[in-house]
């Protein structure tokens, strides 16, 4: 054969295998990270185009949906939410994108997020069973600019076997999340038991916390008292004297020798290996790690589960005080598009009980609407998610400010500064107030 | 049509510079301009911008302050940026961009021919390997757990394990930066020192000089410009250079020059980016120091010689 006719024949070929075009597509772009933890959340929208468009063949209609996936290698959803307000601010906004919450005020603030109140109304029924604080995640001065994806529980997670191996009774372990419930049992009280386990020689690690900027510390600094958004105001906020706490209990940490002093250059790898792998008594993260630890540790079910580890809230700073935790939902947003109430459609059959399941229990995460617990499939799969379910009475969510990233990073420069022994907590407190002074001007309010 | 001689000449110099002038506007002269433009804006998050020209970027850095020295006071994170960025930068240019380059042009040309060819080839591997391998392995050579190679060095020969990027984070990026840039400066020298005549190591040897002097008296004068054009080129290239820093040490305070202060503002991810006029202003100070830097050290190796239109003309 002739290469020309081969080249032909090739083109006739692909042009056979892409999708048939009708005269009337609507496509809806749809941003989302390439995510292998949560790959249903772009995929539960393309099912849902899939669904229409059957409803518009039903009804002899040729309009069709198509869903045109942008998906982005960002590493974490930070560096993805700044990828996407540039890729609005030069004309590309997509219909949807999944984003990680508290970015929707910066989406707002560009312009690139829709207001979907007046959809969530018009289809309130499928939205009925939504859980009413998540709607707070997606809230910007009153109102609701996304729908949440997920939703999920942050913790502190303890090796049992490290506290067995430490001398701790079983009673002492099974007391333990009542009593950091009940406020008896401090951030302080948890560094000295890590401590305790490290110098037993049960523990090669104390314990272990991200190493990089991210929303985790938001609950140990809410421990301490800080509460970081002024919501009557808008704006963010910290005070000196609880940060100066905050940032006193993590070189009391160091001290002990409960946390490395080099915490914030270890990599993730490491991190996660040092409490899979059986070298950390504590870690502090999120209830989605659940799948990789009974991987890890080799466990089969809810028993097996939680013979190995305990969850407890972030303990409270001092005693009698109120244990927190905090709760990072991923949401979806609807672009300021002509296609958007289409869009945002296709987001409410997203949310679903059905579609949703599938996500949650595939990947470890609470569900959005009340009556997903009741499923089978939950029961089943999700027992874990149901065992945190309760723990989101103590959850904080960060606060929709479009200047938290930057909040975020400066006050974990003092994290930094601490742990590594460059600064005193004070000083760490002074730097850190003065660089938020600096660069975020009147959009922090220095309580004292 | 005659070609006047005048006529021939211009376009002589449109064909021979042209690519060169389009090239040096559009890499070179356009991203420094847009940089100052965005030094003044309000630019962040998205790209447009609401307030032009404002200072407000550069009030972040230092505030006017009549008893301070030079009449600004610098914050202290740019404070502290500054003087890391002046370590850093003099430490790798004196230890290894320059000493260590030199000894390693003088080291390889005494060798015989071969194996000083293959030691040249040796040094140059950092800089053929792709950035991210070579800080990969600078990873696993300074882990502060024993499976590191430098620990498990230290172990053999019976000291402690340690943590050389908690304890000692400067050394290791000099040291890593440094391992790389000395091999631009062998080549250059290696290339000076052969091309002295041989004649004059045999007149040395003859009048009874060692190796030493004649390094002092031979080798040393020959290699005037080639040190003095290292000199300025490396000081300049380190300046800016962040992305070793930022491969091995992460954003780590301990390691925070100016062009890793500049990058994680703007572009890093995961540590409060996105604040592109803030970059651009920090960036924007960094051009005038590399200027002014550039400027005295013409002015003090005298570099105006070196480039002096030579006595004999070719045409």
């Amino acid at each position: 054969m002739k290469p020309s006719l081969l080249l032909a024949g090739a083109a006739v070929a692909l042009s056979g295998l892409a999708a048939p075009s009708f005269a009337d597509d609507v496509t809806i772009k749809l941003w989302s990270r390439a995510d292998r933890s949560g790959p249903l959340r772009a995929g539960n929208i393309v099912a849902a185009a899939e669904q229409l468009n059957n409803a518009f063949e039903a009804a002899g209609a040729d309009k069709r949906v198509v869903v045109e996936l942008i998906e982005t290698n960002n590493k974490g959803f930070d560096a993805d939410a700044l990828a996407l307000l540039k890729a609005h601010s030069v004309g590309d906004t997509p219909d949807i994108a999944v984003v990680a919450h508290e970015w929707i005020g910066s989406f707002v603030e560009a312009g690139l997020a829709a207001n979907l109140e007046g959809h969530i109304a018009d289809n309130a029924t499928m939205y009925a069973d939504m859980i009413p604080e998540l709607w707070n995640s997606v809230m910007y001065k009153g109102e609701r600019f996304g729908v949440p994806q997920d939703s999920e529980v942050r913790m502190f997670f303890l090796n049992n076997d490290i506290l067995r191996a430490t001398g701790k009774s079983e009673e002492f372990i099974a007391q333990l999340p009542a009593q950091v419930e009940a406020g008896e049992f401090t951030m302080f009280d948890f560094c000295d038991l890590a401590a305790e386990a490290v110098n037993a020689g049960a523990a090669k690690i104390g314990w272990v916390h991200r190493p990089n900027v991210g929303p985790d510390f938001q609950m140990a600094m809410a421990s301490f008292g800080i509460d970081i958004y002024n919501e009557d105001e808008a704006k963010l906020q910290i005070t000196k004297q609880g940060l100066t706490d905050y940032y006193g209990w993590l070189k009391y940490c160091v001290d002990n020798g409960s946390l490395p002093a080099d915490m914030t250059t270890y990599s993730w790898d490491s991190t996660h290996a040092a409490f899979r792998g059986g070298d950390a008594l504590g870690k502090f993260h999120g209830i989605w790690n659940v799948g990789k630890q009974l991987e890890a540790f080799g466990l089969e079910g809810k028993d097996d589960y939680f013979h190995k580890l305990t969850w407890i809230h972030a303990p409270a700073g001092k005693a009698g005080g109120q244990p927190k935790n905090l709760s990072h939902p991923i949401a979806y947003i609807v672009g300021e598009t002509e296609n958007k109430d289409l869009a945002a459609l296709l987001v409410a059959m997203a949310s679903q009980h059905v579609p949703n399941t599938a996500h949650a229990v595939t990947t470890n995460h609470t569900p959005i609407n009340y009556g997903q617990t009741a499923m089978p499939e939950f029961q089943e799969k999700g027992w874990a998610l149901i065992a945190g379910t309760p723990m989101l009475k103590y959850a904080e969510f960060m606060p929709n400010h479009a200047k938290i990233g930057q909040y975020n990073a400066i006050t974990y420069t003092g994290v930094q500064a601490v742990e590594t022994g460059e600064m005193s907590p004070e000083e760490a407190a002074e730097m850190v107030i003065e660089e938020l002074e600096i660069e975020l001007g009147d959009d922090v309010i220095i309580l004292d | 049509m005659r070609t006047t001689p005048r006529t021939r000449a211009v376009s002589d110099t449109a064909l021979f510079l042209g690519p060169a002038i389009v090239l040096l506007a559009i890499f070179f002269v356009a991203p420094i301009l847009v940089n100052i433009v965005v030094a003044f804006t309000d630019m962040s998050q998205t790209l447009d911008f609401k307030d032009f020209p404002t200072t407000k970027q550069f009030n972040k850095l230092g505030k006017l302050d009549d008893e301070a020295l030079l009449g600004i006071e610098l914050r202290r994170s740019f404070y502290k940026a500054l003087m890391l960025t002046l370590v850093f930068v003099v430490l790798t240019l004196g230890i290894f961009n320059l000493t260590f380059a030199l000894i390693l042009g003088l080291t390889t040309t005494a060798l015989p021919d071969r194996m000083g060819a293959f030691f040249r080839a040796v040094w140059l591997l950092p800089r053929m390997s792709p950035s991210v391998v070579y800080a990969l392995l600078w990873l696993w050579v300074v882990d502060s757990t024993e499976r590191g190679l430098f620990n498990q060095i230290l172990m053999a020969v019976g000291f402690e394990p340690m943590n050389l990027r908690l304890d000692h984070p400067m050394a290791v990026i000099v040291v890593a930066n440094g391992l790389i840039g000395a091999s631009l400066g062998m080549i250059i020298f290696t290339s000076a020192i052969r091309s002295i005549p041989e004649h004059l190591f045999h007149a040395a040897r003859a009048d009874g000089a060692g190796p030493f002097s004649i390094i002092r008296h031979v080798i040393l004068p020959a290699l005037r410009w080639p040190i003095s054009y290292i000199t300025i080129y490396q000081a300049l290239a380190l300046l800016v250079s962040f992305e070793y820093i930022f491969l091995i040490m992460g954003p780590a305070r301990s390691t925070m020059t100016m062009a890793m202060l500049s990058y994680t503002k703007t572009l890093a991810p995961q540590i409060g980016g996105g604040q592109y006029a803030y970059g651009a202003a920090i960036a924007m100070i960094l051009i005038v120091i590399g200027i002014l830097v550039a400027l005295a050290m013409w002015r003090l190796t005298n570099m105006k010689a070196l480039l002096q239109r030579p006595r004999i003309e070719v045409r």
